[in-house]
């Protein structure tokens, strides 16, 4: 199986186009193939541009995101949480939370036509990674990206160490993908930890408590091991510290952030950090990064 | 770069001769003393020794609002040609419009290419036009006193003429079109010049420190100076609407009308209370102090550490136009703990 991914690129590289068309505001159209309920307000959207030679070319790095547009409504950023070791089709974990999105939920069916730009962003530093245990660490909604990290790692499986998931949700009922990270368990390709706030009276095998507490139940090398955090910035104020605490170096902690990413290539200024475009050096940064960027994790 | 040398009675036949390389667009007097960028019908009415005008050229190159993209009903969507006013000229940019100019280039022809800037710019003709400082400029300190390129001619008044700067191929090309406008420039020209420039060193009246100053920004983020901005600061947005390296802009899309759904683009500012208002209700700056700051980090710091030059240019259009007398040079003195 080959595997196509866009080379990582430093900013402000010489020109450079998107793979959906040299208008870099202007979307391609694509298709929904399928929409799956993942909870009562996030959905999955598979879609396929409706270009074959596009929707076969397609590529992105996990960590990338794309700006979805229904003209006459509007665009938004989403992360991806396919893997592009899976070509053809590529999937938007979305939810209901504004006009566009709930334009999505309540107009939007199977076969329908949107636009989608990208992809957007860098991505994460993937060929760093190679080799080595990967700590994935998700809060809430933030197992949308890092479960595009996760299936591309279990696809090529042999290149990487130990792979870890801790992921901590308020309820059972949020956990996302949890059939999926059940068989991926089970078959012994990663370690999987799930932690809930409350368990609201169902079974749950899993922990009770913060997802930080998960870190304490697993042992790890922290001089082969990378750690990529996601999660909302009160997940980030007390996972990032911890991992610190745990013995990563700054460098070894990886996360992905959320801005007002409109333009998506770092010219019309919504998600600029101080000298950092959120859509376009990141949305992921080293936590080194980071913090030398105040306002940029905890405002 | 080449230079020659024009009588300045020929003025107007110059300009005239422009007008072959696309809409002639100057500095006029829309009242007395305040001056705006315009097309020029009557040669006679271009004001290139204006101070500043109101708003900077970057108005012409992308309108306040536009259409990016349109769709008819049952056709796909296409690319609007709502920002293409055509080949323009732009006469009378003093040399701190022509860094402004280069900012944006750096912006907006690097990276992703935009298109609508690029069309434009690409069709621009600018001829300068030499200054002299009043009250508000501060360009000397932003390093944006005097340009060497990012123009096709440039003219410098003396005493009954003009110094002549080609600094590009198309500048060039207007010369060799109506070469008998033109003769070549002698030493008196140049020591005259130098005798100009002297005297414009001298008029100078504002400056502002800059030195270390990303760093110092770096070290003053917490300093009360900036919540007593944010107390002054109405948010207005005026500041970013003058400047001519602000260039943020919002994305919206129009209810369809008449079968026709056009997805719009905007300014914006960073002032705005909704700029980074993500979806769900978070504002990543709330406060008017937190917005006011970011504008000046962004000038002064970020700018700074992307492109190694600010994004201000010393013109003083802001200090010209803000509403509750906020000066940039003040607010930066503040910050140095000198006021």
């Amino acid at each position: 199986m080959s595997v196509l991914i866009p080379e990582a690129m430093p900013v402000r590289t010489p020109r450079r186009k998107l793979a959906t068309g040299a208008n870099p505001y202007a979307p391609a159209p694509a298709r929904i193939m399928r929409i799956r309920e993942l909870t009562s307000d996030i959905r999955l959207f598979d879609l396929r541009f409706t270009d074959s030679t596009l929707a076969d070319s397609f590529a992105f790095r996990p960590g990338q995101f794309v700006e979805l547009s229904v003209l006459g409504v509007g665009e938004g950023p989403f992360s991806l949480p396919s893997s592009p070791t899976r070509r053809g089709v590529f999937q938007l974990g979305i939810r209901r939370v504004g006009s566009l999105t709930n334009y999505l939920f309540d107009h939007v069916i199977e076969g329908d036509e949107v636009g989608i730009r990208g992809p957007l962003g860098n991505g994460f530093p993937i060929e760093m990674f190679e080799g080595q245990d990967m700590l994935l660490v998700a809060g809430g909604l933030g197992m949308v990206p890092l479960r595009g990290l996760l299936n591309y790692l279990i696809d090529q499986r042999e290149r990487f160490g130990r792979v870890i998931l801790l992921y901590g949700t308020r309820t059972p009922e949020q956990v996302l993908f949890r059939d999926e990270l059940q068989s991926l368990s089970h078959r012994g390709d990663a370690e999987i930890l799930l932690s809930v706030d409350d368990t609201q009276g169902q079974a749950w095998t899993g922990k009770v408590g913060v997802v930080t507490e998960l870190l304490d139940m697993v042992k790890f090398d922290v001089s082969r091991t990378y750690a990529v955090a996601c999660g909302p910035p009160v997940f980030y104020k007390f996972m990032l510290e911890k991992l610190v605490d745990r013995g990563f170096g700054r460098h070894r902690i990886y996360l992905s952030l959320e801005r007002r990413m409109e333009c998506g290539v770092g010219k019309c200024g919504h998600c600029a950090v101080g000298y950092t475009f959120t859509c376009l050096h990141g949305p992921v940064f080293s936590y080194w990064d980071a913090i030398n960027l105040p306002e940029l994790i905890y405002t | 770069m080449q230079t020659l040398r024009m009588d300045s009675r020929l003025l107007n036949s110059f300009l005239e001769a422009l007008r072959a390389w696309g809409t002639l667009v100057a500095p006029v007097e829309r009242s007395p003393g305040v001056f705006a960028l315009a097309e020029i019908e009557d040669v006679g009415s271009a004001r290139p020794e204006a101070q500043r005008t109101i708003l900077p050229f970057k108005k012409l190159l992308l309108k306040p609002s536009f259409c990016m993209l349109e769709r008819r009903d049952g056709q796909a969507a296409r690319e609007s040609t709502d920002n293409d006013p055509g080949p323009m000229v732009y006469f009378g940019a003093h040399a701190c419009d022509i860094h402004a100019l280069k900012i944006l280039d750096l912006l907006y022809l690097s990276e992703y290419v935009d298109p609508y800037y690029k069309r434009n710019r690409e069709r621009l003709t600018v001829v300068g036009h030499g200054c002299f400082p009043d009250e508000k400029c501060f360009c000397r300190s932003q390093g944006t006193a005097n340009v060497d390129d990012g123009f096709d001619l440039f003219l410098t008044p003396l005493e009954g003429r003009y110094l002549v700067t080609i600094a590009s191929a198309r500048g060039d090309d207007i010369v060799r079109a109506n070469q008998a406008l033109f003769e070549p420039s002698t030493r008196r020209d140049v020591q005259e010049y130098m005798t100009r420039l002297k005297e414009r060193e001298k008029t100078f009246t504002l400056s502002m420190d800059v030195t270390d100053l990303p760093y110092v920004l770096e070290l003053k983020r917490d300093d009360p100076v900036w919540e007593e901005l944010g107390k002054k600061c109405l948010c207005c947005g005026s500041c970013s609407m003058v400047c001519p390296t602000c260039s943020c802009f919002n994305v919206h899309d129009e209810i369809p009308e008449e079968g026709v759904t056009r997805r719009m683009r905007k300014w914006d500012a960073c002032l705005y209370r909704e700029y980074a208002l993500v979806a769900g209700g978070h504002n990543f700056r709330a406060t008017r102090a937190d917005r006011v700051k970011n504008r000046y980090y962004h000038k002064q710091e970020a700018f700074v550490r992307e492109f190694g030059k600010p994004s201000c240019v010393g013109c003083g259009r802001c200090i010209e136009n803000c509403p509750t007398g906020i000066n940039v040079v003040e607010v930066f003195k503040a910050v140095r703990g000198e006021l």
